[in-house]
C-alpha cells in the first residue's frame, strides 16, 4: 500500500453516518434493539449509556467486528455491509480502541506507518525510505498542531502522547468518521486538554467524531451533542448546550427500580472488625486507603474503572505489593503476606477476570473446586476423587451450580456457573472475610441473583464480604454500606438506603459530593 | 426412556471413533509392534525385548520427572548433560575416597552428593525464574553447557572406571531375568503416577501449569511447585545417570549426549503439551516404550544412523501435530 500525500493537504471527506432498525442479537440475547440515528459531520457525538448498555455493540458494529443481525448502515446515504474491520476502514471509518495498539520500541513514524512504509529503489533493492517516512509523519504531526519529534520511540512518550499518536495514526488514513472508544481513561488533565484541542481541530475539518465517555464533566467540553442509549435502546438525543448532567444520568438509568432483596440487617459496630486497612498506600494505584469491615457485613465498593477498587482489594489480598500502611485480619497485622497465608487466616478473593485468573480453564470443574482447599481434602499429602467429593457435591448443591458432570472441563459451563465455581472454591475452606470483585460481570439476569442471594446468605452467615461493581445500582442494592473510590482514594462513604443513584454516579464521577 | 433410545444409536456408533481418539498413541505402538516383529529380524527375541526395555529405562526415569516439569510450564534442557555429570560424580568419588568410605562407600556417597547435586541445581532453577525471573529454559541451556563442562574437568577428559566390583549389575546386571534398570523405571513410573494422580501436590502442579495467576490467586505457593518438580527431575536424573556409568562401566564427559531431546520428544510424544496444564505419565510411557521400539527397530533393519536422526524428528514434528489435530476434534 503506497501512502497518499493528500493526507497532509487535503480536508477530510465528509460522512454523514446513519444507522437505521439496526439490530444486533447474540443467540437470545439482544444486545442492540432497532437503533435508529444520524451522526452529522463536523461535530463530536457522545455516545453515553452504563456497561452492558449496547455502546461496546455499536462500537464494534462500527469497526467491522461483527455485523447486524438486521437493519442498515448507511455512509452519505450509501448503504455499506462490513464484513471485517478492513471494509470499515476501506469505508472510512477508524476506530482508537481504549487499548493503545502501539509498538512501544519503534518510532513514533514507524507507528503511524506502521504496515504501510514508504519505499524507495536503491541499487535495484526496495528500502524503506526512512527520510521520506519521518518527513510526511512531521508534516501530519505538524498539520494536527503537534510539535513531536517522529524519530523518537514510542516508549518515551507519556501515555497521553502515545494517546495522541494512536489518534494521528488514525488520522493518516484520512477517514470521515472517527470512533474514540474511552481515549481519556488513563489520561491526566493535562494530557487531556492536548487531546481535546486535537478532537476540536479534527471537528473543524469536517471529520465526524463519535465519543465514548464515561466522564460526565468532559463530556460538557468536548461533545456537541449526546447519545444515550439503555438495555440495547436508543433513549434519546440531546443538545449539549440545552442539557444538565442529572438529564444524562436519567436518560442512562432510567427509573432503576430498586429490586427486592433481603432487608439489611444492621451491622453490630461494637463487636472487633475482622478487616481493619489503615492508611493502605500503593504507588500509582490507590493512597491512604483505610476502612473497617464487620463480621456479617456487606461493603460495597463503587467508583469508575481504574479508580483502584480491584488494585485495592488484590493488594490486601497479598497479590500485589503494598508501599505502606497496614492490614490487620481478626487483630493480626497480615501486611505484604502472599495470597496463601491470607488464604490461611480466613480470606478469599474471586477476581474480576474469572476466566483469565480465577478459574484453570484446562482443569475440571470437580478439579477447581478443590483447588484451594487441597491441604484440607489431602491425608498426608493424598487425596482422591472420594475425598474429594463432599466438597465437590456440597458446593454443587448450595450453590445451585448447573455442571452435568463435574469432571468436564470448567470450560464447558455457562458464565455464572463459572463465577459459582470460584466462589465454591473458596466456600470449601469456609472463610471470614471474602472479597467479591464484579462476580456480576458477564452473568445472566437469573445467575446474577443466585450470586447476590449466596452473597447475602452467606453474611446472614456471619461472613463479612467487600463487593465491587462497575454497575452502580448493583452496588446499591447489594451492599449494607458503600465506599467511593475516586483517582485511587476514598472519597466518600455513603449508605445505600440515604442516596440515589444520580447522586452516587456523580461522587464516582466527581470524586465529591455536589 | 424415550431419552435412551433417542441418544443410544449415536453413542454406539461412537464408540470406536471415541476410543481411538482416546488411546491413539496406545494403538500406535502396538501396531508399531507388530509391524517390527513382521519385518525386523530378531525383535521378538527375549534377548532384544529385554535390550529395548534396558534402554528405555534410562530415558524414562527422567522422562517421568520431565512430564511434571512441562506439565508446570517449564522445561528443563539440562537432563542429558546432568546425567553425564551424575555419572563422573560417582565415578570420580570412587577414584577419590575409597581409602576413606571403602570401595562401595565412596561410591554410595558419591551417588548421594550427585542426587543431591542434582535436586539442588534443578531446585534453584525454579527460584531463579521466580527471584530474577530467568526463563527455565535460557537457566538449563547454559546448563546444558556448563555440567558437561564439569563432567569433563573431573574425569580430565578421559572416562574413568574407578568403580567397585559388581558395581556394573546396577546397570548392566539382571535380576529375576530382567534387567535391573526396569526395577527402578518402573518404580519411579509408579512412584510418580501416585505423586502427580493421587497427591495435592500433583494436583497443583496440574493447575500452576493451567494457569499460573489464578493457581497463585487460590493460595498455591506456585514457585515451590515449580521448583520442586524441577529439582525431582534433577535427583531422577542423578538417578538415570549413575546407571548408565553402571552400564558402561565408566564416568565420562560425553555419555547421555542429546539425551534431553529423547527425554523431551518422550514426553510430547506421549501427549503433554508444552504450553503446560496437561498430560500424564502414562502417556510418558507410552513415549518412551515407541522411541526405544523405533530406534531398536530401526537398528535391526540396518538403517543408517542418520536416517534415525531424521526419522526421529519427524515423529516428534508428528506428535504434536497429531496431539494438535486430536484436541481439536476431541
Amino acid at each position: 500500500m503506497t501512502l497518499s500525500h493528500r493526507t497532509t493537504s487535503e480536508q477530510g471527506t465528509q460522512g454523514r453516518l446513519d444507522f437505521r432498525g439496526v439490530t444486533k442479537r447474540y443467540g437470545p440475547t439482544v444486545a442492540l434493539s432497532e437503533f435508529t440515528h444520524s451522526f452529522t459531520p463536523g461535530r463530536v457525538h457522545a455516545l453515553m449509556g452504563k456497561n452492558g448498555s449496547g455502546k461496546s455493540t455499536l462500537v464494534k458494529l462500527l469497526a467491522g467486528v461483527t455485523g447486524p443481525t438486521s437493519g442498515t448502515i448507511t455512509i452519505n446515504g450509501e448503504e455499506r455491509h462490513f464484513a471485517s474491520p478492513h471494509d470499515a476502514f476501506a469505508a472510512g471509518i477508524v476506530t482508537v480502541h481504549q487499548e493503545l495498539s502501539l509498538v512501544p520500541e519503534l518510532s513514533v513514524g514507524e507507528n503511524i506507518f506502521l504496515g504501510r512504509l514508504p519505499h524507495r529503489h536503491k541499487a535495484g533493492f526496495s528500502v524503506v525510505d526512512w527520510a521520506g517516512l519521518h518527513t510526511r509523519a512531521g508534516e501530519l504531526l505538524s498539520s494536527m498542531g503537534l510539535d513531536m519529534d517522529s524519530r523518537q520511540p514510542v516508549s518515551a512518550l507519556s501515555l497521553g502522547q502515545q494517546q495522541v499518536v494512536e489518534i494521528v495514526k488514525a488520522m493518516s488514513f484520512n477517514p470521515s468518521i472517527l470512533l474514540l472508544d474511552e481515549p481519556t481513561s488513563a489520561l491526566a488533565t493535562r494530557e487531556v486538554n492536548q487531546l481535546f484541542a486535537l478532537v476540536h481541530r479534527l471537528r473543524a475539518r469536517g471529520v465526524t467524531i463519535i465519543y465514548i465517555t464515561h466522564r460526565m464533566s468532559e463530556l460538557f467540553e468536548i461533545a456537541d451533542t449526546c447519545t444515550v442509549i439503555r438495555d440495547g435502546l436508543y433513549i434519546g438525543s440531546v443538545e449539549m448546550a440545552t442539557t444538565t448532567p442529572t438529564a444524562i444520568v436519567d436518560m442512562m438509568f432510567g427509573d432503576a427500580a430498586h429490586a427486592t432483596r433481603p432487608p439489611r440487617r444492621t451491622t453490630d459496630r461494637t463487636t472487633k472488625p475482622v478487616l481493619e486497612v489503615r492508611n493502605l498506600t500503593r504507588s500509582g494505584h490507590f493512597h491512604d486507603v483505610s476502612f473497617d469491615l464487620y463480621p456479617g457485613e456487606i461493603l460495597g465498593i463503587a467508583g469508575l474503572l481504574g479508580a483502584g477498587r480491584t488494585e485495592l482489594m488484590r493488594a490486601i489480598f497479598g497479590a500485589d505489593p503494598i508501599h505502606s500502611g497496614t492490614v490487620r485480619l481478626d487483630g493480626v497485622v497480615m501486611t505484604g503476606k502472599s495470597p496463601r497465608d491470607m488464604r490461611k487466616a480466613g480470606l478469599g478473593y474471586t477476581p474480576e477476570n474469572r476466566k483469565e485468573v480465577g478459574l484453570v480453564q484446562s482443569l475440571s470443574t470437580a478439579d477447581n473446586l478443590c483447588m484451594a482447599s487441597l491441604g484440607a481434602i489431602s491425608v498426608s499429602g493424598f487425596v482422591s476423587r472420594r475425598r474429594e467429593r463432599p466438597f465437590i457435591g456440597r458446593q454443587i448443591t448450595d450453590l445451585h451450580i448447573k455442571c452435568g458432570d463435574p469432571d468436564m472441563p470448567v470450560s464447558s459451563l455457562s458464565g455464572g456457573n463459572q463465577q459459582k465455581v470460584v466462589i465454591g472454591k473458596w466456600m470449601n475452606r469456609h472463610p471470614s472475610v471474602m472479597f467479591f470483585d464484579e462476580p456480576s460481570r458477564g452473568v445472566d439476569v437469573q445467575a446474577k441473583r443466585q450470586i447476590f442471594e449466596i452473597i447475602w446468605q452467606k453474611a446472614a452467615d456471619g461472613l463479612a464480604s467487600l463487593f465491587v461493581s462497575t454497575e452502580l445500582e448493583e452496588v446499591l442494592e447489594v451492599a449494607d454500606r458503600v465506599l467511593v473510590m475516586h483517582l485511587g482514594a476514598v472519597v466518600a462513604e455513603v449508605d445505600p438506603t440515604r442516596t440515589n443513584l444520580t447522586e452516587l454516579y456523580s461522587i464516582c464521577m466527581e470524586g465529591a459530593r455536589q | 426412556m424415550s431419552l435412551v433410545s433417542h441418544t443410544a444409536p449415536s453413542r454406539r456408533h461412537n464408540v470406536p471413533l471415541r476410543l481411538l481418539k482416546t488411546y491413539t498413541m496406545e494403538i500406535i505402538l502396538t501396531l508399531l509392534v507388530i509391524f517390527l516383529i513382521a519385518v525386523a529380524p530378531g525383535f521378538a527375541s527375549t534377548g532384544n525385548i529385554l535390550n529395548v526395555l534396558r534402554t528405555v529405562a534410562m530415558l524414562g526415569i527422567i522422562a517421568f520427572g520431565m512430564t511434571a516439569v512441562i506439565v508446570c510450564g517449564e522445561i528443563d534442557l539440562s537432563v542429558g548433560a546432568g546425567a553425564a555429570l551424575a555419572g563422573c560424580i560417582v565415578a570420580w568419588f570412587g577414584d577419590q575416597f575409597s581409602g576413606v568410605f571403602g570401595e562401595w562407600g565412596a561410591v554410595i556417597v558419591g551417588f548421594a552428593a550427585a542426587l543431591l547435586l542434582g535436586f539442588t541445581l534443578g531446585y534453584l532453577t525454579g527460584r531463579f525464574r521466580q527471584w530474577f525471573n530467568v526463563p527455565t529454559f535460557i537457566t538449563t541451556l547454559a546448563l546444558f553447557a556448563a555440567l558437561r563442562g564439569f563432567a569433563n574437568l573431573i574425569t580430565g577428559g578421559f572416562p574413568l572406571s574407578s568403580f567397585p566390583s559388581g558395581f556394573d549389575f546396577l546397570g548392566g546386571g539382571y535380576l529375576f531375568g530382567i534387567p535391573f534398570p526396569v526395577y527402578i523405571f518402573a518404580l519411579t513410573f509408579v512412584g510418580m503416577h501416585i505423586l502427580m494422580k493421587y497427591t495435592s501436590f500433583g494436583r497443583e502442579v496440574y493447575a500452576v501449569g493451567g494457569n499460573m495467576e489464578a493457581a497463585r490467586l487460590s493460595g498455591i505457593d506456585i514457585w515451590r511447585i515449580k521448583a520442586w518438580t524441577l529439582g525431582l527431575t534433577g535427583a531422577l536424573t542423578a538417578v538415570s545417570g549413575t546407571l548408565i556409568a553402571s552400564q558402561i562401566g565408566a564416568g565420562t564427559g560425553t555419555t547421555a549426549t542429546g539425551m534431553e531431546l529423547d527425554v523431551i520428544a518422550a514426553v510430547i510424544i506421549g501427549g503433554t503439551s508444552l504450553f503446560g496444564g496437561k498430560g500424564r505419565i502414562w502417556g510418558t510411557l507410552i513415549g518412551v516404550l515407541f522411541l526405544g521400539c523405533i530406534s531398536n527397530g530401526m537398528t535391526l533393519m540396518n538403517v543408517s544412523e542418520y536416517w534415525q536422526y531424521v526419522v526421529r524428528g519427524g515423529i516428534i514434528l508428528g506428535a504434536v501435530l497429531l496431539n494438535q489435530v486430536l484436541d481439536r476434534v476431541r
